[in-house]
């Protein structure tokens, strides 16, 4: 797999792109005093959604991960003002995942503990067959790379000028 | 048949090389009504092999394009065009035989240079009676098969020069006659069985056939698929030899011998390559996994891996959020100046300092130094190298521990940004205090 992509709209730059729009927002209604271990608490939760999010955009919804991760970003936020829409969410999970063992059953998948896991860990998976569900994972582990090197890249960024 | 002749003349090397094959003395038994099916299934999956022996496992074959440029396979025999169907048989004889090797698991350790050469057919599927789709799906299913038992990273590098070796050899062997002793390649492979041969026209004979073949494992011959006059044969058979029907509208896989021949267990033998097609990709994807054996080891390391990565993230973001504050309109200046002046490319402007050697090591910025270590204990002292191993950074504080294998895979990042770095060395927004010492990278 090529991590090297070094093109102008490679994932890394999209990525990076994105991320370091987020991160200006984030970082610019902040003054340096605020460091409190909560505040720094909900920054860090605000990055990691942001980088999220701009990984997710980043593959748009060529994958079913992004889609799903994007889902989920958008689900959350509006489950903070709906909180039924946020149970409607988490029910469709359900379903779907009960679909995915059903699936898996069938077929006498020998690796169910290990899918299953695997499922929990790539956002979507849960409705994907095994072998769609590795198919995610090659590409989710490409994007999991890009964005932790950016994200640390993003880190000497302001370290570099501060 | 025309078209046959006019694919051939299409000078694709491999072509003409089975032509030749075809051509030179057809032992064959096959009656000649299911020459053409034969042929066509044959060329299908020989065309299929290749296309879908692209990089990716995951193309589908109408979509791969062609990999290898036959160009270098230096074959004689070209004169041969004229009379391929009376030797059809042959031709198609010798690709279940290579199809046998390369398909089956049992045989040893040359497997890889018939998939390789396999895939040279794939450079331009022949078209015989247009039937395009029926080569693409077939070889789709073939090489999923193949890729079973044979190492798919063979497959997928691509070989070249063992294909040209295998197919001169091939291309010399086929010349000499013999064409049911016929071997693989001589470099490779460990076991030439002659059962090959005989496989191949069994193969030949069940593509006729148009039914379900079995496995030839030296089982007993009483798949009653095989029709025709080779039935003595199938005893001989040792190979498995896995031809694919002309597809209907999906991927067709044929049965093989020894295995149940419902719709059913085809399916989910399809299936299981696939995943294991699949299982080898991610295994070279995840560093430190090409010893483990087995799909659930595969599947943990694989899991363990992922989650590092997950955890790596946000240990990293929990590393910005301590940092940011100090943050603003640098960022700014950065975005509009280095990300997209140079290259687009963030990473670079940030080599280009750090690694820059006018900027000594641990130099101390002048507004002092952050606090890097404040929220999150950093890691150790060490100082940040573009060459450094890894870049998953060990636990701290609970975090997760590191996955030292992920190393290795940072560093072709790592060392192309920082040529780029290093070739262009332009800092260009920073007021020059960048704490080079500040940055630390554990392995």
């Amino acid at each position: 797999m090529d991590l090297q992509n070094l093109n102008p709209s490679s994932l890394k730059s999209r990525f990076t792109a994105r991320f370091l729009r987020a991160l200006t927002e984030i970082n610019a209604p902040k003054t340096i005093s605020s460091s409190s271990p909560r505040e720094i608490f909900q920054r860090y939760r605000r990055i990691k959604v942001a980088a999220d999010k701009s990984m997710a955009y980043s593959v748009r919804s060529r994958r079913i991960w992004s889609r799903a991760t994007l889902w989920r970003l958008r689900t959350r936020s509006r489950s903070r003002r709906l909180v039924s829409f946020g149970r409607r969410a988490s029910v469709k999970t359900r379903t779907t995942a009960s679909h995915g063992k059903e699936n898996k059953e069938h077929h006498g998948a020998v690796l169910g503990v290990q899918a299953e896991e695997l499922r929990e860990l790539v956002p979507g998976g849960e409705a994907m067959d095994l072998c769609n569900l590795l198919d995610e994972t090659a590409h989710y582990i490409k994007c999991l790379t890009t964005q932790g090197f950016c994200v640390y890249m993003g880190g000497l960024l302001c370290e570099g000028c501060c | 048949m025309g078209t046959w002749d006019n694919s051939m003349d299409q000078s694709d090397p491999f072509e003409s090389a089975l032509s030749s094959m075809v051509s030179s003395p057809a032992a064959s038994n096959v009656p000649v009504s299911g020459e053409n099916v034969m042929m066509r299934e044959l060329i299908g999956k020989l065309g299929n092999i290749c296309s879908s022996g692209d990089a990716s496992c995951y193309t589908t074959p109408l979509n791969s394009p062609p990999r290898f440029d036959l160009s270098m396979v230096n074959l004689p025999n070209r004169s041969s065009l004229a009379a391929p169907f009376s030797a059809d048989p042959g031709f198609a004889e010798r690709a279940a035989r290579f199809s046998c090797f390369s398909s089956s698991g049992n045989s040893g350790g040359f497997n890889d240079p018939l998939m390789d050469s396999f895939k040279l057919s794939g450079n331009q599927p022949i078209n015989v009676d247009g039937s395009q789709s029926n080569k693409n799906s077939g070889s789709d299913k073939k090489n999923s098969g193949v890729s079973r038992s044979s190492s798919p990273e063979n497959a997928e590098s691509g070989v070249s020069k063992d294909e040209s070796s295998v197919f001169q050899q091939i291309q010399s062997q086929n010349d000499a006659g013999t064409r049911k002793r016929k071997s693989t390649p001589r470099e490779k492979p460990k076991e030439i069985p002659s059962p090959a041969a005989d496989d191949a026209k069994v193969a030949s004979e069940n593509e006729e056939s148009n039914s379900k073949r079995s496995r030839r494992n030296g089982a007993p011959a009483g798949n009653g698929n095989a029709k025709g006059s080779n039935d003595g044969n199938e005893k001989q058979r040792k190979e498995n030899s896995k031809l694919l029907e002309p597809p209907k509208d999906y991927i067709h896989v044929r049965a093989r011998r020894g295995q149940a021949t419902d719709s059913h267990s085809l399916a989910e033998r399809v299936r299981r390559e696939k995943i294991s097609e699949r299982m080898k990709f991610l295994q070279d994807l995840v560093p430190g996994c090409n010893k483990v054996t087995g799909k659930a080891v595969m599947l943990d390391e694989i899991i363990n891996y992922v989650q590092s990565l997950q955890r790596q993230v946000e240990f990293l973001s929990m590393k910005l959020a301590t940092v940011n504050p100090r943050m603003d309109v640098n960022m700014e200046a950065l975005l509009s100046k280095d990300m997209f002046q140079s290259r687009g490319q963030l990473p670079h402007g940030i080599y280009s300092i750090d690694s820059s050697p006018a900027f000594p090591y641990g130099y101390q910025p002048q507004q002092g130094l952050l606090p890097l270590t404040n929220g999150i204990p950093n890691t150790t002292e060490t100082p940040f190298s573009m060459k450094t191993q890894g870049f998953l950074l060990p636990s701290v504080d609970g975090f997760t521990d590191a996955h030292p294998q992920v190393g290795p895979m940072w560093e072709d990042d790592l060392q192309s940004i920082v040529q780029m770095g290093f070739a262009q060395n332009q800092p260009q927004s920073y007021q020059g205090s960048i704490p080079t010492g500040q940055v630390k990278l554990e392995l």
